[in-house]
């Protein structure tokens, strides 16, 4: 409990700014919604203009961009590439600070066994994704029907698209932590934790370009929870759900198994 | 019962090497003294022993346990101050002293009153950030930090560094009143006057091997005698050179030496010279110890 408080504490200032960060986003983001909409274009043409390429590498795929939720959905890949920055950086730190910081050989001189203060910081670690997942789930929603004059209800959309942010949420914390856990050299963990998102990100960008690399869907959690699969019946693939939670206990347990195991770097 | 008892403990890092064969036992109630130069495998010991970092060979006991299996439960009873402190910045002193506190399972109210007794004796300001301490501040809350829960055993790697004279005395005074309880020592360094005026054994390790295990009184008392005379002529080193005879040194007709055995066999030496003066002394822990080393050299 001790540990998880402490945690609480450590990464509060910096889970207030991301959800500032969170809010001002999809604020931001839905206001381009309203100025596209009150200037009497049709965004839909404009966007069809654009090469393909440039429309998918700003995530504008094949949205009804006239609609709030569609845009919404181009709006999604982004708060998903800052809620998994976010959670990527979040898993790689918790672990590792100990031993950056050099305060590892106070803590584990405690008689506190290292698979305990795991869980605190996965605990600790989960309650501010959760935060910054709900805070998300609550302007979008907010936001959104704001702007979704006379459309469909939109909550259960958002609902289902954050559901999938939170499984990837997931995915990057404990790719962050077992990245952390494996490694000796503390300093490094955030930076490769952060090359796996960008790489498995512009991966996800590569298969929507290039067709031919569909097969490769599989290795980019990007692809797995997709707005555009998603938005049009609000629900989540139940495979790729499997998949995410596979993968999550995977990496969870080699976290767990490394760090009970290894020398503490001092 | 051996409060610490290692056999064959060894450790290697890579291929690099940290210990090798380290046998130990500290008894209950003992103030132990772990003395080595910087790197010979010392904290790399202590670290073993905590469970920070695990051994390739050999095992050890605290408290009759296992270090690995029972590492947690050790804990319990074991104050460690490391010999270079680092503490979360962004706390005040009082609350990580109280957060190393919540790790024990100790009454809440009993610890805190444990933390005032000592910011008192030790002179710390328990309101100030870490972050804005000292280094010798800061060892301070190291030592509180290792002392609050009132363990069976403690383990210090290199303490007094950036403490103040007064400061160390006042913490010696505190190490012994806690050993007078009964508590055992594991006391660390490579400052030999340190561990002279505290320890009743010491441990000498070299290059990641004990070379010796022995009581200070008889490092000290027994066997060395540090010999100078002052000579009428200039002395030549065969007529002193004898079995147990070291670390001889002549300058014109000064002559020092350090010697080790049957004193009737120095004496009858000593007879055959000429001499003007003679002093024998007690060689302090330091000289002793050179003389360990340059030997095994």
């Amino acid at each position: 409990m001790n540990v998880f408080l402490r945690e609480l504490r450590a990464h509060r200032t910096a889970l207030i700014f991301w959800c500032i960060g969170m809010f001002a986003m999809v604020g931001s983001g839905m206001g381009k919604y309203a100025a596209y909409e009150s200037s009497g274009t049709s965004v839909n043409t404009l966007v069809r203009q654009l090469p393909r390429a440039v429309q998918i590498i700003l995530g504008m795929g094949s949205f009804d961009l006239s609609k709030a939720i569609g845009f919404y959905g181009v709006l999604y890949l982004y708060l998903i590439v800052m809620a998994t920055i976010h959670a990527a950086v979040l898993g790689a730190e918790i672990i590792s600070k100990e031993e950056r910081d050099r305060t590892s050989e106070f803590l584990f001189a405690k008689p506190v066994p290292r698979t305990k203060v795991i869980t605190a910081k996965l605990l600790a670690a989960l309650a501010n994704m959760i935060v910054l997942n709900l805070v998300t789930l609550v302007s979008s929603i907010w936001v959104v029907d704001y702007y979704n004059k006379g459309g469909r209800p939109v909550t259960g959309d958002i609902v289902a698209l954050m559901a999938g942010m939170f499984f990837l949420q997931l995915i990057f914390l404990s790719i962050g932590m077992s990245i952390a856990a494996i490694r000796k050299k503390p300093k490094s963990a955030a930076s490769i934790a952060t090359a796996v998102l960008l790489a498995t990100f512009i991966l996800s960008v590569a298969i929507d370009i290039n067709n031919k690399l569909e097969f490769l869907k599989y290795l980019t959690p990007f692809k797995y929870f997709d707005a555009q699969d998603i938005l049009p019946d609000g629900r989540l693939d139940l495979g790729y759900v499997a998949l995410s939670g596979g993968i999550i206990i995977v990496l969870l347990a080699v976290t767990y198994r490394f760090y009970a195991k290894r020398d503490l770097s001092i | 019962m051996n409060i610490i008892e290692t056999k064959n403990l060894t450790k290697y890092y890579g291929k690099s090497l940290g210990i090798i064969d380290v046998n130990l036992s500290v008894a209950e109630g003992e103030i132990f003294g772990f003395i080595g130069p910087n790197g010979a495998g010392k904290s790399t010991t202590i670290r073993t022993l905590l469970g920070l970092i695990y051994p390739t060979g050999g095992s050890a006991t605290i408290f009759g346990k296992d270090i690995i299996k029972f590492g947690p439960e050790i804990k319990e009873e074991v104050g460690y101050l490391p010999s270079e402190v680092f503490y979360y910045d962004d706390m005040k002193v009082i609350d990580l002293l109280k957060y190393s506190g919540s790790f024990y399972k100790r009454d809440r109210s009993v610890i805190d009153k444990r933390i005032k007794e000592l910011a008192g004796i030790m002179d710390l300001d328990l309101t100030k950030k870490i972050d804005d301490l000292s280094y010798g501040n800061k060892k301070k809350v190291g030592i509180v930090q290792g002392l609050l829960h009132q363990p069976k055993l403690i383990i210090l790697d290199e303490p007094t560094g950036g403490l103040d004279p007064l400061m160390q005395q006042k913490f010696f005074d505190l190490l012994k009143e806690e050993n007078e309880k009964g508590v055992t020592i594991l006391f660390s360094s490579h400052i030999l006057s340190e561990v002279q005026k505290l320890c009743d054994r010491v441990a000498i390790i070299k290059e990641g091997r004990i070379i010796k295990v022995q009581r200070i009184s008889d490092l000290i008392e027994k066997n060395y005698k540090r010999f100078k005379l002052q000579t009428a002529a200039k002395a030549e080193p065969e007529n002193i050179s004898i079995d147990g005879v070291s670390d001889l040194k002549i300058e014109g007709t000064t002559v020092s030496f350090l010697y080790k055995g049957p004193i009737n066999e120095i004496t009858k030496k000593l007879a055959s010279l000429d001499l003007t003066d003679l002093w024998a002394e007690e060689p302090d822990l330091e000289e002793i110890f050179l003389h360990y080393y340059q030997k095994e050299d």
